[in-house]
């Protein structure tokens, strides 16, 4: 019995199935992917192109196939699947960083002085009741001062002197200004702090004494100056550019112009824009002879009607 | 030099108003070219948009003149009219008047048109208006102020001022130094 060409059959099933490169492809099962890192044959790459892509292609999926039926199967109805390992290639991520909390006051006073500050715990331990009791809140030991059922009285005290209610007080004072505390720091955290704009009384300052300044004889020319006191600035002309597009400069005069036919800044042009021509009204009516003219001969018949 | 703004552009217009009234429109919204008004050393020329581009190049301190020159700003801020103007209001006058060839000459040197001097003049013009004085051959000599209005002026002497002067031609000898 001849073998040899069953051996030969096998070898070369053997040759298509493994494939064997100077840098072993990297296969990522997880993701389905081979890479193949091996440097580009150039001498066959410039011969034949496509032929040279597709035999790299074609073990690079040969590698891969060969890798998934290496994998444990489960059967189900629809034949075995492979279950796949966890991706082994690292992807960049697709959301940026998370920007980083914005430092409280305290925060960034500590990190310029250098301040490392260790958290507290929350309870602490109470040596009379031998046990561990909140810091503050329920039962907490903040509230220690108020509920102690004999204290000292100061020498100069007032007579109503309650020393649980001024306990009481100054931890509800303390209380109060941690609250503003924070909400100034989210104030400054969302960007709109308080040192953002001067206030409208510093800038109604500022207003005043620069009206002040150039408010002398010399219009602050000779005045004495003070140390520190920055130079006046007046407020800039502003001008169009001179090469504005003539349509729009068209536009803007033709407005200007509609604008002065609405509102006639002259009396004359007043009256030239009412419907009756007064001018041309009194010459009709006195026949040429002027609006005096006109006057005097009503009056003249008005004195003739009273006689009779 | 640069464009007019709004406040300066109000100034020069009811100015303009007075001599050519509502035809002003037709110096702002030209069909052959745009032109535009420019603002240069106190003085408003009327330039077209291509030359003004071309003296955009031109430094300030060098940079003389350019299109026509209508007139300049005062320093009180009124705008004062030249007699380079005249082109212009000449083209668009709503009133004009004629002036006999006898009355040219005292005309171009300075005096105002008397009633003796008269050849003719728009009907219905009123008092005070802004006229361009032309003489009998229709040439523009310059313009001025009506001192009476029309139907008033026939019953004048000889010797009465009809249009007080503003400016005329003779000026290009006599200011030549400070006009442009």
């Amino acid at each position: 019995m001849d073998v040899s060409e069953i051996l030969a059959e096998h070898a070369r099933k053997e040759q298509a199935v493994i494939v064997e490169k100077e840098v072993p492809l990297e296969v990522d099962a997880g993701f389905l992917t081979v890479t193949d890192p091996n440097p580009i044959d150039e001498e066959s790459y410039k011969a034949n192109l496509e032929e040279y892509l597709q035999s790299t292609a074609r073990d690079g999926v040969q590698v891969l196939i060969s890798a998934l039926f290496s994998l444990p199967t489960t059967s189900s109805p629809d034949g075995p699947l492979a279950q796949l390992p966890p991706p082994t290639t690292q992807i960049p991520r697709a959301k940026p960083l998370p920007k980083p909390k914005p430092l409280t006051k305290w925060e960034q006073f500590a990190n310029a002085k250098g301040i490392s500050h260790s958290k507290k715990d929350k309870k602490v331990w109470d040596e009379e009741k031998q046990d561990w009791v909140n810091r503050w809140g329920w039962k907490g030991a903040n509230k220690a001062a108020e509920e102690q059922w004999l204290s000292e009285v100061p020498m100069n005290a007032d007579i109503d002197f309650d020393p649980a209610k001024k306990a009481r007080d100054e931890r509800k004072a303390r209380v109060a200004k941690n609250e503003k505390q924070q909400e100034k720091n989210l104030l400054r955290a969302q960007g709109a702090g308080p040192s953002s704009a001067p206030p409208e009384r510093k800038r109604e300052i500022d207003r005043t004494l620069a009206t002040t300044r150039v408010s002398t004889a010399s219009m602050g020319r000779f005045d004495k100056k003070l140390e520190g006191e920055k130079k006046l600035k007046g407020v800039k002309r502003k001008f169009e550019s001179t090469e504005v597009s003539s349509e729009k400069e068209k536009s803007q005069n033709l407005s200007i112009l509609s604008k002065l036919d609405r509102e006639p800044t002259t009396k004359k042009a007043k009256g030239g824009e009412a419907v009756l021509n007064v001018r041309k009204a009194v010459r009709a009516a006195s026949k040429g002879k002027g609006s005096a003219a006109l006057a005097r001969d009503s009056n003249a018949k008005k004195g003739k009607k009273g006689k009779r | 030099m640069r464009p007019l703004t709004e406040e300066e552009s109000k100034t020069v217009f009811t100015k303009l108003a007075n001599y050519i009234g509502k035809n002003l429109v037709h110096l702002i919204d030209r069909p052959d070219e745009p032109y535009c008004f420019r603002l240069h050393k106190d003085r408003v020329f009327y330039v077209s948009e291509s030359s003004m581009r071309l003296a955009i190049s031109v430094a300030k301190p060098n940079l003389v003149s350019l299109g026509t020159c209508f007139g300049k700003f005062t320093k009180s801020g009124k705008f004062k009219l030249h007699v380079t103007a005249l082109d212009y209001l000449a083209q668009y006058a709503k009133y004009k008047v004629w002036i006999k060839p006898n009355g040219e000459m005292p005309f171009l040197y300075g005096n105002h048109v008397l009633k003796a001097h008269l050849g003719r003049i728009t009907e219905d013009t009123p008092e005070h208006q802004g006229v361009v004085v032309f003489s009998m051959n229709d040439i523009p000599l310059g313009f001025g102020v009506t001192a009476r209005s029309t139907v008033d002026t026939r019953k004048l002497d000889p010797t009465a001022i009809i249009v007080f002067h503003q400016s005329d031609v003779g000026e290009y000898l006599r200011d030549e130094e400070t006009l442009f």
